[in-house]
């Protein structure tokens, strides 16, 4: 029997797809290693797993390289032993690779810049990637957020109505803080200077990003507006390796801009959104982009430079440290501007070592914060950026990216750092002078959505009123210690707080005790809690019952929104920080609101 | 001038002269097989701070390998980088020796030249053994190590120390070690485009494209924030 014959059929057509994804800059990578290991302690697995040479980035290369040279390498296929050729035979193979190139790997490019031959392993771990994905071999986590993109055009599922009544909760925010009605958000207004797209990550668990970009767009005079449809600039065709969703993605976000004629696309924080947008995107779209793009962290240099905008550091008097996203710095070259604006507006901005292209990944890079049965893996290789952190001696960390927001979050959390993440749009929203005072709210009827301090620049006043009190909240986790987190965080700003770690014991306590809100793991022992959902949903009795799924498994958001009841009112992905846990459930509250 | 048995005369010449011609041909495959992949194509607008173009980005990219201090993994480990420099040299300065014995033996009448390419030579076998030594016992290089790894190395180094006592052209002694030598070049130089000793001619592609990516992106050359301290 031929070998071709005992091949499975994905295995197979993973080899036949590999010779068209070929070109001669990946061939090139691919003949080109001498083994000289150069590129090992370039690595922050490595670097965090000592002796576990599996983590090695020339290893992890290998793995794809044998596949080449067997099949498409006059070398190996004359004398595959010998020069270390090989192949895939079985879905095995496949899922040995899968674990390899998805979670072995974030494609932080570091390994590429500390080659002597100039071998780019992420560009072809990406290939990889996107070889068992046309197979449908990924990290569930992939599957799903990839499906939302293709189906609902942005990553995160968020629906339209839900995109525009953040815009407006945001715009009534602004307007109230700057006690000034004209404020507005424009959306899909035509002929602007300047088209804004934002991460879906900013609606659903950061909103706040969105109404200091307005503020700053506001002060500076510009003029702007959102799409309502587009809006999304984050591609997940680049962690999955799949250029179709890539290009597609990126076609519709320039589809937006040119159906309203904008003459500039501002891209927000956000790394691989950036270099998705800014850099790929064309390349995968196979188009030239008629317009200017560029990211937010440019606008906002420019307008203090062009004197749209005054800032006082005074305002930002902690110390600072900046961290560069990869795809940034390492692959788009956005490393100095940044640093350029932290020190228009901080007081102390520290460098951590190293910085700029060579800087250590947040972990959370390549979609990691996607692939949840990698966490663990994560979370150890985060001891490198956990020393990094901690040497800077800093109480923030800023960055501009939101996977990095997640990745250093959690990096903090688990190795209980002092210090916390933030954006560079939040520093510059913060040290923004405008005639009119900011006031925050001393007085806060419960029922009004309030403005959430979102920046975490101690500013020496708190707000007065606890905004969760005479709510009642349901927290269920069968974690003991993120239960007692989440309840902590809830009760501390007022809420009467019941606690279930199973599915049978959500259901007893939500029928007796009637709460507002209901948080809700989706693993949790017990009775299934996609089935414990559907039974709170059909309860008449608990018609009013908003519920906030938290969840660190993705995966299992099928449990919930494949049911034919009606959605969950809030999302939030583990892990959660006390803003966005307060801002998920706050939000929740307000639909109770509105349609009381 | 001495006298040379037919033998030796064959392998500094003949052997040589076929074995070098083999592996231009070869050469020649590998490249006309290489360019046949598609050329990526880059459509984006230049990124990064002003000045940073496609062409420095090459040039930078093509002399990264004379600048130590441009990456991390060379900048860290002087003492490696250094190995590396010795062990290339030794190579040329062996390459080089297969030229100059049949072709311009008079070079080596002079007792300086002879020192300078036994110097060179014979640091660069002593690299080779202390890199035999690295592949078996750093346990990330040896995961990594394929036959032809193992084999390519033993093959200069023993190659190496043929030439260390080939340089003086000497035949007082016997012809078995300039015999061994000339026998192994030519070994060497058509066993060259099957292995991994070829990455030489890679580099300029695999660094080209590189530094073509990032010099338009902004990266290349690359810019470095203050050490520690």
């Amino acid at each position: 029997m031929s070998e071709n014959n005992e091949k499975s059929l994905k295995a197979q057509q993973v080899i036949d797809l590999l010779g068209e994804k070929l070109n001669r800059q990946i061939v090139g990578s691919l003949v080109g290693c001498v083994h000289c290991g150069m590129c090992t302690e370039a690595c922050h697995y490595v670097l965090a797993n000592p002796g576990d040479v599996t983590y090695a980035p020339a290893y992890k290369a290998d793995r794809i390289r044998k596949i080449f040279k067997r099949h498409y390498d006059w070398t190996g296929r004359v004398l595959p032993r010998w020069v270390g050729a090989g192949t895939v035979n079985s879905e095995a193979d496949l899922e040995e690779l899968k674990d390899i190139v998805f979670g072995k790997c974030t494609n932080c490019r570091r390994c590429t810049i500390n080659c002597p031959m100039g071998v780019d392993y992420a560009v072809f771990n990406r290939m990889a990637r996107g070889l068992l994905v046309s197979v449908g071999i990924m990290p569930e986590g992939v599957a799903v957020v990839s499906k939302d993109q293709w189906e609902i055009g942005n990553q995160m599922g968020v629906l339209k109505e839900d995109y525009l009544d953040t815009l407006e909760w945001m715009e009534e925010e602004l307007q109230e803080e700057l006690e000034d009605p004209t404020v507005k958000i424009p959306v899909d207004e035509p002929d602007c200077e300047v088209v804004y797209s934002i991460n879906p990550r900013e609606v659903k668990y950061d909103p706040r990003s969105i109404a200091d970009a307005a503020k700053i767009f506001h002060v500076a005079g510009e003029s702007w507006t959102m799409p309502s449809e587009g809006w999304d600039m984050t591609n997940f065709g680049l962690f999955s390796g799949d250029d179709a969703l890539g290009g597609s993605v990126a076609q519709r976000l320039y589809e937006s801009v040119e159906e309203l004629r904008g003459r500039k696309l501002v891209i927000s924080e956000c790394g691989h959104g950036f270099r998705s947008t800014r850099c790929e995107g064309p390349n995968w779209a196979k188009q030239d982009v008629p317009f200017e793009m560029e990211s937010s962290v440019n606008t906002m240099l420019r307008y203090i430079k062009e004197g749209r905008i005054k800032v006082d550091k005074t305002r930002n008097p902690e110390p600072v440290t900046f961290h560069d996203s990869c795809n940034n710095a390492r692959s788009c070259g956005l490393f100095e501007e940044p640093r350029e604006l932290l020190n228009l507006v901080c007081m102390d901005f520290r460098e951590m070592y190293p910085n700029r292209a060579e800087n250590y990944c947040c972990t959370g890079g390549g979609g990691a914060m996607s692939m949840s049965e990698y966490t663990p893996r994560r979370l150890k290789s985060g001891a490198v950026k956990a020393k990094q952190l901690e040497e800077a001696g800093a109480a923030y960390v800023v960055t501009s990216c939101h996977n990095c927001v997640d990745g250093l979050s959690d990096v903090i959390r688990h190795y209980k750092l002092p210090m916390k993440v933030t954006q560079l749009v939040h520093l510059v929203a913060n040290a923004l002078v405008i005639e009119k005072k900011v006031a925050v709210p001393v007085e806060i009827p419960v029922e009004v959505p309030v403005p959430v301090e979102l920046v975490p620049v101690p500013v020496g006043a708190e707000a007065e009123a606890l905004p969760l009190a005479g709510r009642r909240i349901l927290v269920a986790d069968d974690e003991e210690d993120q239960l007692e987190f989440l309840a902590t965080v809830l009760e501390d700003h007022g809420a009467t707080i019941f606690r279930a770690t199973t599915g049978d014991e959500v259901l007893e306590m939500a029928r007796r005790e009637k709460p507002d809100v209901l948080t809700l793991d989706l693993h949790m022992p017990g009775r299934d809690v996609g089935e414990v959902f559907e039974l709170i949903r059909k309860d008449p009795e608990l018609e009013d019952l908003k519920i906030c799924i938290i969840t660190g498994k993705p995966e299992l958001r099928r449990l919930i929104y494949e049911r034919s009841v009606r959605p969950p009112e809030g999302y939030v992905d583990k892990p959660v920080d006390e803003d966005r846990l307060l801002l998920n459930v706050r939000k929740v509250l307000e639909v109770v609101h509105q349609e009381a | 001038m001495y006298e040379i048995s037919p033998f030796l005369h064959f392998a500094a010449h003949t052997l040589q002269e076929v074995a070098l011609g083999f592996m231009a041909l070869v050469y020649i495959t590998r490249i006309i097989w290489l360019v046949r992949f598609k050329a990526p194509k880059e459509r984006q607008a230049a990124t990064g701070l002003p000045g940073t173009t496609m062409s420095k980005g090459v040039i930078y990219s093509w002399a990264n390998i004379a600048m130590p201090w441009a990456m991390e993994s060379t900048r860290t480990k002087p003492l490696f980088y250094a190995q590396f420099v010795v062990f290339h040299l030794g190579v040329t300065a062996a390459i080089a020796l297969s030229f100059i014995i049949p072709y311009a033996p008079g070079w080596l009448e002079g007792p300086g030249v002879v020192l300078l390419l036994r110097v060179i030579i014979g640091a660069a076998f002593l690299v080779g053994v202390l890199r035999i030594v690295r592949r078996f016992r750093n346990p990330y290089v040896r995961a990594i190590s394929s036959p032809d790894d193992h084999f390519s190395l033993w093959l200069l180094t023993v190659w190496f120390f043929f030439a260390f006592f080939a340089v003086p052209n000497s035949t007082a002694g016997g012809e078995w070690h300039l015999l061994t030598y000339f026998i192994l070049t030519a070994f060497f130089l058509v066993y060259v485009p099957f292995s991994k000793i070829s990455h030489y001619l890679y580099y300029p592609f695999t660094r080209y494209y590189l530094g073509r990516t990032m010099g338009h992106r902004g990266v290349f050359p690359m810019v470095r924030g203050k050490a520690h301290g």
